[in-house]
């Protein structure tokens, strides 16, 4: 044999080899399914209760029969081309393993995009059960951190869209509502873990709950129905029918690892507002002027809060500015508000009633859970000259002795598309006197 | 001797840009963010401050020695014997640096990337391209470093700038980090982190000579610093120092949150482009220049036949650490931190001996020009 | 031996040492290195390599030009900066050029000498110049270029009248023109007392006649090169330019050339390759632009090829080129004259060969084949664009099928999760891996491409096109491959035909498996790796010695004509890698009529 067609040979007998070699993790997309959603529960026989939704390869996604409500089949736990599945493990990734006994495929994390806590769950503390997550490379750092009223599982089991049948779409676009509202915060998982660790603030966590849509008081009420402009419902109160049963609304707070109470609606559009992550959302006021009546306006934040900190008599002093920009929506009474003479005292109307909220989002935290969700020690950590100073202070634990001034500027920008509405003329409408 | 070619300065600028900033991406900010905590981001500063020190030191060694490499400088002034002792104690540096960048680089990209194919099949892969590069020699590890270098240079910026939604600049503070005296401690010891520099002055002659040696040199070592810096304080303010000082590879981690629109998220596989590129050219160049020590101090005219050898060797320590805390804890250590009683304080010694002895190269005729 | 070395002994040979010689390769010599050699610095430095390397193999002349033409810029800030001075090679070869004074001298011997050295002969085999007897008594001769010029005017019309007449029909002095114009059939003829003239008139087809005694010589129109066998390009087609391509007649096509390009100083070599053979090839270039040096390793590389049959251009191409196990061509051939000419005007050197439609430009980087030879005759915002496609082309056609093998079995997550799932449900009955899925559908294009080439006219076409369709609409309908594959499969197709160099894209079709083989086994680790292979191939290529990535590595003088092309009036310089004699393509204001007032003129 010459030398060269040896040479031949073992290259052959090399590249023959290569493919036994490699491909170590090389895995087919179809070999897997991508679980994505985990939910995280108290167990009963182990120490915790794993439910899993990952999408099932059906073609026409989910079977979803009718007009929605029984989109699936309880036995099988298929939920709108879906799979919730529940296990009790006694680890997290554990359960992933236990699972896949009974799923024919292996379950993969790596594109879950919600994480669900059941709040008595989250009251216990959680870190213990966020740090294999943390470790294990499969687990995305945008997955959302949600803690839910009631139990994860059956929070998952109602987790489905009668709108398209694509799942994936349907979790990540209910997280962007948080952008159009304001009414609950869009936490991320990576996020979450550093304010574990943090010592410039506490983590917070989406609060959401299930609606078994009976809040909704029967059609016959007695006299005229009360006006209520601030939104103080509970994950699962909103009085509504229709759509899905799940409901994401309101802010859960976290001392360190542990949940220690929760920022309603309203209080999360300031708790947002002061950390500058509102981006828009409809708040509607009482006119002032004539009870009863309200004025809509869209509220807009103009730019990054500001914020300063520093200590006067060893007691730290926060300023927290904010500047908002109003649109008009909707003025009831037909009143001028977007005239210019008039402009200035509705803009203050507004400022006041929204550094109250503020104020007392603040006091809220500071008071009953001494929890610093705003993170103002960020600020505070530059009056220190190293981080031994700053953890020697711990300002987790000083949070509530702050305090907290609350400014805001709002200007008037926008009313919509009418300017200095005409009234109602009715028969009974009264001559008005021309100014 | 072994034909290096020669490169112009972009080559030389890009080539050892990449040998510096290579260690950016594997565990270095882990271990300079858990030492020095908020202050690390200008604690390499002072790093890189004391390597420009060093650096106009090593300049002044070989202004002495008008055309002469560092190799031929430590034969003129320690003798023949004593000078290939020292260019045998560089070889075995180099050796012993390419095989742990591998062992480092591997180790990440294990956890990171792929958890299960065996390590050794990732160093032999790496090693084929490792060993090719060096077949061809410096020139065209040079070059393919040039190629390489603005999309290096462009996708590690693209990274930071793709995650500023993740940066709060208040996460700097507390100023001082752990007290000024350990950040400035920390930095002295770590100025081995730009030590690499000092390989510029063993491959002069193929630089085009002093003038060129000089740009090249603080040029490379004031950008290697103003990306490290940059890095480090981007790490800091997205993950504060606390997570900082605990991610395995802060720059993956980084391109890991990277979070733009539904659409633009997941994208940390794009960016192993860097870390695998960077680390070739790296691992390369310090393969290749243990080579041609070797060679240099033997005086073997052809590199070529000493490849396999070479690369069995290099394919051995890079499997030798047996985990990854012993890759942290002792080996990157000893190439961070105590290299630069190599690196940095054998040139230095030679200087010195040169000035007492008074050892002086030919007579510098640049001026002597038409 | 050496040449046949197989991988094994390739393998021995790192491990046991061997003296060998390698031969030397060739690099370009760099027009300012005997300046630069007057650099102490560099001298002392060189000869210090000297004494430590037997042979120089990467001679980088390339970089040192620019930098030390820097430091001597620097060093001596009184120098004028280089590029902008027009070099001799050597001194003596541009004087013999020179024609003194422009006046048609009035003695044979002379003027058949004037002649020669404006159309550089012997060098240049394409003018002829035959030497007869007017009269039985009176020397003239006739010059004129091959193929530009109808020979059967020449013959019937000019040579015959003149071989008849007799000695009593020609009057001395100044009667003699008269009577030669009556001589002379033809249907014009002038009369030129310049010598530049007189070459302008033989660059057209006309040819020249002159008669000892005058002082000027006579033209008589010849002009007809032959038009027969000029057909449209088939493979470089393109909208916007000329729709004429080289023949398999040589003297054609290098007419053709010659029509383009109307200079003196473009020289034609004649070389003969093939022991059985004999196969002519021309090598055409400009003497006052090329650099000698290339001229000179093209005519010894063609000179020393001994094989019995050369029958086209890729033999030939194969024969010469520098790297021959390189996938990539380090040669570029076309079929149009005009592509051509564009690259000798620029300071390459065309070689054709007889019998083959093709005209070798050598030496060429990355980018010469990347450009369409419609690039300049668009706009250029136009042009920028389309290359933009083109580079991305280059990019999908090589690495798309790898990158989705990594992608889809390594690298998951990085699919956004809707497509995930719908690749997935795509994917639920397709019972083989992605690898599998690729190789079929790709064995499949390549089978469909190769037997469109041999089914015959217009069937082969549309059997391409039809048959592509029904077999990824079958293989889908099947089950066989994903639906998603079939896009990748197509896009990285379609990509493989925007590839403007034949050549080029054969390589980048074979790159393409190699990409899939390294994706396939490590993901993006191996894909990452594998282009550093790649690219390391890239920058130890040469084309006659010329770095085949120049421009980008060794970086040189900004070029405005790479991947970006400027308009036309920026490009002033020749590309900076070849060192032409004459660097300077036009001046810095080359929209002259933009600077004036246009009222005044």
């Amino acid at each position: 044999m010459t030398k060269q067609s040896l040479s031949w040979l073992l290259a052959l007998a090399i590249i023959i080899c290569l493919p036994l070699s490699g491909c170590y993790d090389a895995k087919e997309i179809d070999e897997e399914v991508y679980a994505l959603v985990i939910g995280v529960d108290e167990g009963v026989q182990n120490k915790i209760r794993l439910t899993f939704q990952y999408a099932t390869y059906k073609e026409g996604g989910g079977k979803a029969q009718g007009g929605g409500g029984n989109g699936g089949d309880e036995e099988s736990g298929e939920v709108d081309g879906t799979i919730v599945a529940t296990i009790e493990a006694s680890s997290l990734l554990e359960g992933i393993n236990l699972i896949n006994a009974t799923v024919n495929r292996q379950i993969s994390l790596m594109h879950a995009k919600m994480l669900v806590f059941s709040e008595e769950y989250a009251r216990e503390g959680v870190a213990k059960y966020v740090e294999p997550l943390v470790r294990f490379r499969e687990v995305r750092e945008f997955m959302r951190i949600v803690v839910c009223k009631g139990k994860a599982e059956d929070f998952i089991k109602e987790n489905r869209s009668f709108i398209g049948s694509n799942p994936a779409k349907n979790i990540e676009l209910i997280f962007e509502q948080s952008k159009n509202t304001g009414y609950f915060p869009d936490v991320f998982f990576s996020d979450f873990y550093q304010d574990l660790l943090t010592p410039y603030g506490q983590p917070t966590a989406i609060y959401a709950g299930v609606n078994d849509l009976t809040q909704m008081a029967s059609d016959v009420g007695t006299g005229e129905p009360p006006l209520r402009t601030e939104e103080d419902y509970e994950p699962g109160s909103i009085p509504r029918k229709g759509g899905t049963k799940k409901e994401l609304s309101g802010t859960a707070v976290f001392d360190g690892d542990r949940m220690v109470g929760t920022l309603s609606q309203r209080e999360t559009r300031f708790f947002l507002m002061g950390i500058g992550e509102f981006k828009r959302g409809f708040f509607t006021l009482e006119d002032p002027n004539i009870p009863g009546y309200i004025y809509v306006l869209e509220i807009r934040l103009a730019g990054e809060p500001k914020l300063k900190a520093r200590f006067a008599n060893a007691i730290p002093v926060i300023d927290l500015e904010l500047s908002l920009d109003i649109n008009i929506i909707s003025i009831q009474s037909r009143k001028h508000y977007e005239k210019l003479a008039n402009i200035p005292k509705l803009e203050t109307e507004v400022k006041l009633h929204f550094e109250k909220g503020l104020r007392e989002t603040i006091e809220k935290t500071q008071t009953e859970w001494n929890a610093d969700i705003f993170h103002f020690g960020r600020k505070i950590a530059g009056n220190f000259g190293t981080i031994e100073e700053l953890e020697a202070y711990n300002w987790n634990r000083h949070y509530q002795e702050a305090k907290v001034n609350v400014k805001v500027n709002t200007h008037l920008r926008r009313s919509g598309f009418l300017f200095e509405a005409a009234p109602v003329h009715s028969s009974t409408t009264e001559g008005e006197q021309k100014e | 001797m072994i034909r290096e070619g020669h490169f112009g300065f972009y080559e030389a600028f890009s080539l050892m840009t990449i040998v510096l900033i290579t260690k950016l991406f594997y565990t270095s900010p882990m271990v300079i963010i858990k030492s020095l905590g908020t202050a690390a981001w200008y604690g390499t500063l002072i790093s890189c401050g004391i390597t420009l020190v060093f650096f106009a030191l090593l300049f002044s060694l070989m202004a002495r020695f008008p055309q002469q490499d560092l190799y031929q400088i430590f034969e003129a002034v320690t003798g023949k014997i004593v000078g290939k002792i020292l260019i045998l104690i560089f070889a075995v540096y180099l050796l012993y640096k390419a095989g742990i960048t591998l062992a480092e680089f591997i180790a990440v990209l294990n956890v990171y990337s792929m958890p299960y194919t065996p390590q050794s099949v990732l160093v032999f892969a790496f090693l084929l391209l490792v060993v090719a590069m060096a077949y061809v020699g410096l020139e065209g590890i040079a070059r393919v470093a040039y190629v390489f270098f603005y999309p290096i240079i462009g996708s590690l910026f693209l990274l930071l700038l793709l995650a500023i939604p993740n940066y709060d600049y208040c996460y700097l503070t507390p100023l001082l980090g752990h007290g000024l005296l350990r950040t400035m401690e920390t930095g002295v010891i770590r100025s081995a982190a730009y030590g690499e520099i000092v390989f510029l002055a063993v491959i002069i002659n193929s630089i085009h000579g002093l003038k060129n040696f000089k740009k090249v040199g603080f040029i490379t070592v004031i950008s290697a610093g103003v990306i490290f810096s940059l890095c480090l304080s981007c790490i800091l303010a997205a993950f504060q120092y606390t997570v900082g000082g605990e991610h395995l590879s802060g720059m993956y981690q980084l391109s890991r949150i990277i979070y733009f629109s539904r659409f633009l998220q997941r994208v940390e596989s794009i960016f192993l482009f860097i870390w695998v590129i960077t680390s070739l050219i790296t691992v390369s160049f310090a393969f290749y220049l243990a080579l041609s020590s070797y060679c240099r101090a033997f005086k073997i005219q052809n590199h070529r036949p000493l490849l396999l050898p070479f690369s069995t060797l290099v394919f051995v320590l890079a499997l030798y650490p047996d985990n990854i805390a012993e890759i942290i804890e002792v080996h990157v250590k000893v190439l961070r931190a105590y290299s630069s009683l190599i690196l940095m304080f054998i040139p230095i010694m030679v200087l010195i001996m040169a000035l007492i002895r008074g050892k002086k190269g030919e007579k510098a005729n640049d001026q002597a020009k038409p | 031996m050496s040449e046949q070395q197989g991988i094994l002994s390739k393998l021995i040979a790192l491990i046991t040492y061997k003296k060998k010689n390698r031969p030397k390769t060739f690099t370009l010599a760099e027009m300012g290195e005997g300046q630069d050699a007057g650099n102490p610095n560099t001298n002392d430095q060189s000869n210090n390599r000297k004494k430590n390397s037997g042979d120089s193999r990467s001679n980088n002349t390339e970089n040192i030009v620019q930098d030390s033409v820097k430091q001597q810029e620097k060093i001596v800030p009184g120098k004028p900066r280089r590029r902008a001075l027009k070099k001799p090679f050597s001194p003596s070869e541009l004087k013999s050029t020179r024609i003194e004074g422009d006046k048609v001298r009035s003695d044979i011997d002379s003027n058949i000498e004037v002649i020669k050295q404006v159309f550089g002969l012997p060098k240049n085999k394409d003018l002829i110049i035959r030497e007869f007897q007017v009269g039985r008594k009176r020397r003239a001769f006739i010059a004129y270029l091959d193929g530009m010029a109808d020979k059967n005017i020449i013959n019937m019309y000019i040579l015959s009248p003149l071989f008849k007449v007799q000695e009593s029909d020609l009057p001395e002095g100044k009667g003699l023109n008269s009577s030669l114009e009556s001589i002379i059939e033809t249907n014009d003829t002038k009369n030129q007392d310049s010598i530049k003239k007189v070459a302008t008139e033989i660059l057209k087809g006309n040819t020249a006649l002159y008669v000892h005694g005058l002082d000027y010589f006579l033209t008589c129109e010849t002009i007809g090169f032959e038009k027969r066998g000029v057909e449209a390009p088939k493979t470089e087609g393109i909208v916007k330019g000329p729709q004429e391509a080289f023949g398999e007649n040589l003297r054609t096509n290098v007419a053709l050339l010659r029509r383009i390009i109307r200079n003196s100083n473009l020289i034609t070599e004649f070389f003969e390759v093939g022991e059985k053979s004999s196969t002519t090839v021309a090598v055409l270039y400009l003497r006052d632009v090329v650099n000698p040096a290339i001229v000179k390793e093209v005519s010894r590389r063609l000179s020393n090829i001994a094989i019995d049959f050369l029958g086209n251009a890729g033999m030939l191409e194969e024969l010469i080129e520098d790297n021959p196990y390189s996938i990539i061509p380090t040669i570029l051939s076309t079929e149009r004259p005009d592509r051509t000419a564009s690259h000798i005007v620029e300071g390459r050197v065309a070689i054709v060969v007889d019998g083959a439609p093709f005209a070798m430009i050598v030496p060429v980087t990355m980018n010469a084949l990347m450009h369409s030879p419609e690039d300049s005759s668009l706009k250029w915002q136009y042009t920028v664009g389309l290359r933009a496609i083109r580079f991305f082309a280059f990019f999908a056609a090589s690495m798309l099928p790898g990158l989705y093998i990594a992608i889809t079995t390594f690298h998951r997550e990085m699919i956004p999760t809707d497509l995930l799932i719908a690749i997935a449900k795509a994917k639920e009955n397709v019972p083989f891996p992605t690898i599998i899925e690729i190789l079929l559908m790709e064995m499949g294009f390549e089978l469909i491409r190769e037997a469109g080439i041999r089914i015959p006219g217009i069937i082969g076409n549309t059997l391409g096109i039809i048959g592509a369709l029904i077999l990824g609409e079958a293989a889908v309908s099947a089950n066989i491959v994903s639906p998603v594959l079939i896009i990748i499969v197509a896009v990285t197709g379609l990509s493989n035909f925007a590839i403007p160099n034949y050549s080029l894209a054969f390589g980048v079709r074979l790159a393409r498996f190699y990409y899939i083989l390294a994706g396939a086994l490590l993901g993006f680790y191996g894909i990452v790796l594998a282009l550093g292979g790649y690219v390391l191939m890239l920058v130890n290529l040469k084309s006659f010695g010329i770095p085949f990535l120049a421009v980008i590595a060794p970086k040189g003088r900004k070029s405005k004509d790479v991947i970006l092309r400027w308009p036309l009036w920026m490009q002033e310089a020749r590309p900076d890698y070849l060192n032409p004699l004459d660097r300077r393509r036009q001046p810095e204001i080359a929209r002259r009529w933009a600077q004036e007032d246009p009222d005044k003129a």
